[in-house]
């Protein structure tokens, strides 16, 4: 186990450098850079080339990256080019809405994905059956744009058909007026958990289908369980490994998942900032803030595999082999 | 006539049996309600698209100051957007530029799927065990965030899109093909290929691809309906289809600002993208137990 962590940690140390280098390579090869946005349109080539020697931009490459590098060892992310305030503290602010949603989504999507793939096991009336079967593929074919719409059609105060929540901007006193806080993030929230959990419910669905043609839940069954308590007790905890890996997965995708939801519900998110930055060509908010989150997405894929080793005794004695 | 069959036979062998199966899988999948539905709209789509290359109900560019934001009319059936365009002669456009990144972001993501694929058996312990790296290494990096990164440099192009989709479905592809491919390159019957002579390479085309296609299949046809998906999403960003361009994703973006004045013309673009994108999911699911011969007893018959 400790050889296949030691392993596991050198590939995500590996692949979090291979990827700082296309990161900042995509951002050199960029046609318009931050020195002529700053300048101003057609503005003379002179200001152009003192303002990206102001910044830094016109040493060798080599200077810059290390620089970056150097910086992010130390816990430095740079400061925004345009506004001057650093990476760091603009990223928390805006993770500080992000994360709440997502894991209000990830709370909608485990209530309706794990319930319903228990359900969908579980019934045998062939209505039942198709209409869960209808839930899971419609579900997770709707565009999150669209979903987000139609939430609004339906539930959003002013152009809603029954007005219960709000669906544009996040507070202005943002945390301190927790109530509307919350309830800013309610209709974003059911959005992504609604689409993921229907993703969840078919893999849930079908991690129970494959268990219960195997064998281990006939035996429950023959030590006296009845086939609900079978599914529950034993399935689910048998299960367990490889819903966690995706559940996982699921949560760290919705962070970039969320994106088009933020832009909708104008929520000043991670995502939304990412665009925002994108469009003003604010190289080193863009650098870092790509950086921190292709190094959560490894970091998560790290932590799933580890977890999933470790819920899952089989591929732990196996492991002591060797690969 | 005899000429003509004597012509023929060189290329027969190879191809007749092929295209047999293709009939008989097309055939199984008809047979499903399901699996029509699938067909149905997946035909209506090239249909469209081909259609909306000579004709269009209105022209795309003609815009009518007088009547912008309209609901349904004889001339604008589904209505006009901000500029007046026509939202049906969008939506008919929008059929061809998806079906082309569904097309490309699917071939790309196979020729890269297969590719991993055949590195991860290779025989060679280095380029098996780089390959099988750099796939774990990068599966968590989401297509979103490959677009983002791809956008900074290239702005919102079709390609963005292409390439995104066509990197991070084919990392999924080779993960899912993997085993499949290792358990035919460790069988009796490639060690037999091998031992008589046969080349990697052909034993490779011949023997260990042919074993991961019905994988690559079901899973390339879901891969095009997360395509259409991206596309909407990216294009809404700023990242994907460049504004101009019709596309699905354009007319979904484009209808956000109808939710105030008529919202009813919200729900055509998201509708239609659902439709297609559940199209061919199940598409996908039919197509899992068609090409399997355990499953469909009708293509044992014909092998």
């Amino acid at each position: 186990m400790r050889r296949f962590i030691i392993e596991r940690l050198a590939l995500f140390i590996g692949a979090l450098a291979g990827i700082s280098v296309v990161i900042f390579a995509a951002l050199r090869i960029l046609p318009g850079d931050v020195a002529t946005v700053m300048a101003g349109l057609n503005s003379p080539p002179d200001k152009v080339a003192r303002i990206r020697a102001q910044m830094g931009l016109d040493r060798p490459l080599v200077l810059q990256y290390g620089d970056w590098m150097g910086g992010l060892l130390r816990g430095d992310f740079g400061k925004s080019l345009l506004t001057g305030r650093s990476v760091t503290s603009t990223v928390a602010m805006r993770a500080s809405i992000t994360f709440p949603l997502i894991v209000m989504g990830l709370v909608v999507a485990l209530a309706v994905g794990l319930s319903l793939g228990v359900a969908a096991t579980l019934a045998t009336r062939p209505a039942a059956r198709s209409c869960f079967h209808f839930f899971g593929i419609v579900g997770g074919s709707i565009p999150a744009l669209w979903g987000g719409l139609l939430l609004i059609l339906l539930f959003s105060r002013g152009t809603g058909l029954i007005g219960l929540f709000p669906s544009q901007g996040f507070p202005q006193r943002g945390w301190h007026d927790t109530g509307a806080a919350l309830l800013s993030l309610v209709l974003p929230a059911l959005t992504v958990g609604i689409i993921d959990g229907a993703s969840l419910m078919r893999y849930t669905r079908s991690a129970l289908a494959d268990l219960l043609s195997s064998g281990y839940l006939d035996q429950a069954m023959a030590c006296g369980y009845t086939r609900r308590q079978a599914v529950l007790r034993v399935g689910l905890r048998l299960a367990m490994p490889q819903l966690v890996s995706v559940v996982g997965l699921m949560f760290a995708g919705m962070v970039t998942g969320v994106m088009v939801i933020e832009n909708l519900f104008a929520l000043p998110g991670i995502g939304y900032g990412l665009v925002t930055d994108l469009g003003n060509r604010d190289l080193i908010a863009v650098q870092s803030e790509l950086f921190m989150l292709a190094a959560f997405f490894l970091a998560m894929g790290f932590v799933v595999d580890v977890l999933h080793r470790l819920l899952d005794p089989r591929l732990k004695s196996s492991l002591e082999g060797g690969r | 006539m005899a000429a003509d069959n004597g012509g023929k036979k060189v290329a027969a062998p190879a191809l007749a049996p092929l295209a047999r199966k293709a009939a008989v899988v097309l055939r199984s999948i008809w047979a499903r309600g399901e699996g029509r539905f699938a067909l149905v709209v997946l035909a209506l789509w090239l249909a469209v698209s081909l259609i909306s290359l000579v004709w269009t109900p209105q022209s795309l560019w003609s815009t009518d100051g007088y009547h912008v934001w309209q609901g349904p009319t004889a001339a604008h059936w589904l209505g006009t957007d901000g500029t007046g365009s026509d939202v049906l002669s969008w939506l008919m456009a929008g059929a061809r530029t998806n079906l082309l990144i569904a097309v490309l972001a699917v071939a790309l993501a196979g020729v890269l799927g297969m590719a991993l694929t055949a590195a991860m058996v290779s025989r060679s312990a280095t380029v098996s065990g780089v390959s099988a790296v750099l796939v774990d290494a990068l599966i968590s990096i989401p297509t979103v965030l490959i677009a983002l990164i791809l956008a900074v440099p290239m702005g919102a192009s079709v390609a963005v899109i292409v390439i995104a989709c066509g990197i991070g479905y084919g990392l999924n592809l080779a993960r899912i093909a993997r085993p499949q491919a290792l358990l035919a390159a460790n069988s009796g019957y490639v060690d037999s290929a091998l031992a008589n002579g046969a080349s990697w390479f052909s034993v490779l085309v011949r023997h260990i691809m042919p074993n991961t296609m019905p994988t690559m299949t079901v899973q390339l046809s879901l891969s095009a309906g997360t395509a259409v998906l991206a596309e909407s999403g990216l294009t809404y960003l700023g990242v994907g289809v460049p504004s101009g361009v019709p596309s699905w994703g354009h007319s979904l973006a484009t209808s956000v600002k109808f939710i105030d004045v008529y919202p009813l013309t919200v729900l055509w673009p998201g509708l239609i993208v659902t439709v297609v994108v559940v199209a061919l999911n199940v598409f996908g699911d039919v197509l899992r137990d068609a090409v399997d011969p355990v499953a469909n007893p009708a293509l044992r018959e014909v092998a």
